[in-house]
């Protein structure tokens, strides 16, 4: 639980200051314009979207970082007990 | 049994002084449950933080009320029917105290984001955590969070009490008043927080009509949700698991930054004694080992074992602490704000080193640039481009024409004409428009410019050009831009 509440919050900030340099330079309302996929998008959905967008990067690289870490140290502390891993 | 008795001593004076042994082990054997299953982080139990009054309670309740305050009201104020502060998402402009901001201003944005972190470095320095025992968010909402639980649920005790009780009617009803005030506390919240980017009238009104869009439903539910999840339930937690600040304290503190310290010195031994009784004579310190300050914490740690990070600077410990020392007729700052160096030394703290002067001339310099920049600023910026259509055209008269698109942007608050003028080429006419140029507070126009000039005055292909920019009513808003006039080779 404390994991999920430090990816989510860690990379809720996170996504707040990409929100936030991002939309300073790019209009979200004229995202379709640089996209052949999308026609048409308005401010509050391209605002809307690419925070979630952000966060849900931020969800994504830091769930794996907390993995990947925790992970590696539980295998050290088995080979250290000499446990066989499950 | 010594203890209970000394604490006993305690509460003829009117402090209410009663312990719950269950608070003092707690994390002792949390820590070992931590160790024994391996387990990053411990298990959580609820803290109940007893109510505390002193100079630091006060000075947080304070803070808490004006910042609370401050968020709660000012989405309503407006001047001239604009909300004065308003970071208009929609429109892409941010109304700031009677200044708008445009995505043109983005440098101010970056200036403003380096004196906050500046500012944040400068107060870490100085005295450690104020901003989060003063300041954030997460204390002020909390704080009050745990004013409506005890509105509800009474004091630390009676909650403790009433959560190891089975439910009956009373507690359904305490608990569900609780959760339904907090929840549209949140709402609130989450509305107000809305209302600075879409304007909050407007807002209300869409609200009681039910003509939200999804979007601002949304929000407002995002930061509702949040606001109940991190002041009602995770509270200290925020601070000890997920806050990045926290973790990063360390390297903005020094020997010389204030925290709330114990004096070891004057307090070890720790123990309990009879009232009266000489501590010097038994052996014993000042520390009375009352665990009161352990039981005020927010965080649930014992500022005894030194500076932790859990430590959120609140100063709760400081104010029970005196009190206890006054109780006992000891002196005052047995705990007490102080640095790492006057409590070894014995000394007094040295506030003034170079790096807090550093950070308060970088402070300084970049807000002067800023209020500088911010009074000599031009509201208004124009785009010229050339007409791709056409590099140039004769035209009847023996002149030669050029063809550009001006945008004009009035980041004014008033409406403004402006006139054109045509500089560094001799006998150079603007044929159209005719009339100045008008844009709307605010507002962005867009016009085709075409100009004139006399062929035999062209030397070259290619002429450098000025265009001047100048509002008819204020001759300090003005701006000159400059860019090509072609023509043919051979005039």
């Amino acid at each position: 639980m404390a994991d999920v509440a430090a990816v989510g919050w860690a990379s809720f900030l996170a996504a707040c200051a990409a929100s936030l340099l991002a939309f300073a330079i790019v209009d979200p309302g004229r995202l379709a314009n640089a996209s052949e996929l999308i026609d048409h998008i308005d401010r509050a959905t391209g605002y809307g979207v690419g925070f979630l967008f952000f966060w849900g990067v931020g969800i994504v690289a830091g769930g794996l970082s907390v993995l990947l870490i925790r992970s590696s140290r539980r295998d050290a502390r088995e080979q250290a007990t000499g446990r066989v891993p499950d | 049994m010594s203890k209970s008795s000394s604490v006993a001593g305690l509460t003829e004076g009117g402090l209410e002084v009663s312990i719950d042994l269950r608070d003092i082990p707690r994390r002792e054997r949390l820590e070992a449950e931590a160790a024994a299953s391996g387990d990053m982080y411990f298990r959580h139990e609820k803290i109940h933080p007893r109510e505390v009054d002193g100079l630091f309670a006060r000075l947080r309740t304070v803070s808490a009320q004006v910042l609370l305050g401050a968020f709660y009201l000012t989405c309503w104020i407006s001047i001239d029917g604009q909300q004065i502060l308003l970071f208009d998402l929609p429109a892409r402009r941010f109304h700031v105290f009677g200044l708008t901001f445009w995505p043109q201003d983005f440098i101010y944005l970056s200036a403003l984001m380096l004196i906050a972190a500046l500012s944040l470095f400068f107060f870490t320095a100085v005295a450690g955590r104020l901003w989060c025992g003063y300041a954030c968010p997460q204390t002020a909402w909390t704080e009050m969070f745990m004013w409506v639980e005890r509105v509800f649920e009474g004091t630390a005790n009676r909650r403790r009490k009433l959560d190891a009780r089975p439910w009956d009617r009373d507690k359904m009803l305490r608990k569900g008043a609780k959760h339904l005030t907090w929840i549209l506390l949140a709402l609130f919240t989450g509305f107000t927080f809305v209302g600075y980017f879409t304007p909050a009238r407007s807002l209300a009104a869409n609200l009681t009509s039910f003509a939200l869009g999804p979007w601002e439903w949304f929000w407002i539910g995002l930061y509702g949700l949040a606001t109940w999840g991190n002041a009602g339930f995770l509270r200290e937690q925020v601070c000890k698991y997920m806050c990045p600040y926290a973790r990063f304290q360390s390297a903005m503190f020094d020997r010389d930054t204030l925290i709330v310290s114990y004096d070891q010195v004057r307090g070890e031994p720790r123990g309990s004694r009879r009232r009266g009784q000489d501590p010097a004579r038994a052996g014993l310190g000042s520390c009375i080992d009352c665990q009161l300050c352990v039981q005020v914490c927010p965080t649930g740690i014992d500022i005894r074992d030194g500076l932790q990070y859990e430590c959120i600077g609140c100063a709760a410990c400081i104010d029970v602490c005196d009190q206890v020392m006054d109780k006992m007729h000891y002196p005052r700052g047995l705990v007490r704000y102080t640095t790492d160096r006057a409590l070894a030394s014995g000394g007094k703290a040295r506030l003034l080193r170079p790096r807090v002067v550093a950070y308060a001339a970088l402070i300084v310099g970049v807000t002067t640039a800023v209020l500088v920049s911010l009074l000599g600023r031009t509201p208004l910026i124009v785009d010229v481009m050339r007409d791709r259509n056409a590099l140039y055209r004769e035209v009847p008269g023996a002149a030669i024409e050029n063809v550009y698109q001006l945008r004009l942007m009035n980041m004014d608050n008033e409406i403004h004409l402006y006139r054109i003028e045509a500089l560094g080429i001799e006998g150079a006419r603007v044929v159209q428009p005719a009339e100045p140029i008008e844009v709307p507070a605010g507002g962005v126009q867009t016009v085709v410019m075409r100009l004139q000039v006399p062929a035999a005055n062209l030397t070259t292909t290619s002429v450098a050009l000025e265009l001047s920019f100048e509002a008819l009513d204020d001759q300090r808003i003005n701006r000159v831009e400059t860019t090509r006039f072609l023509g043919p080779s051979e005039p």
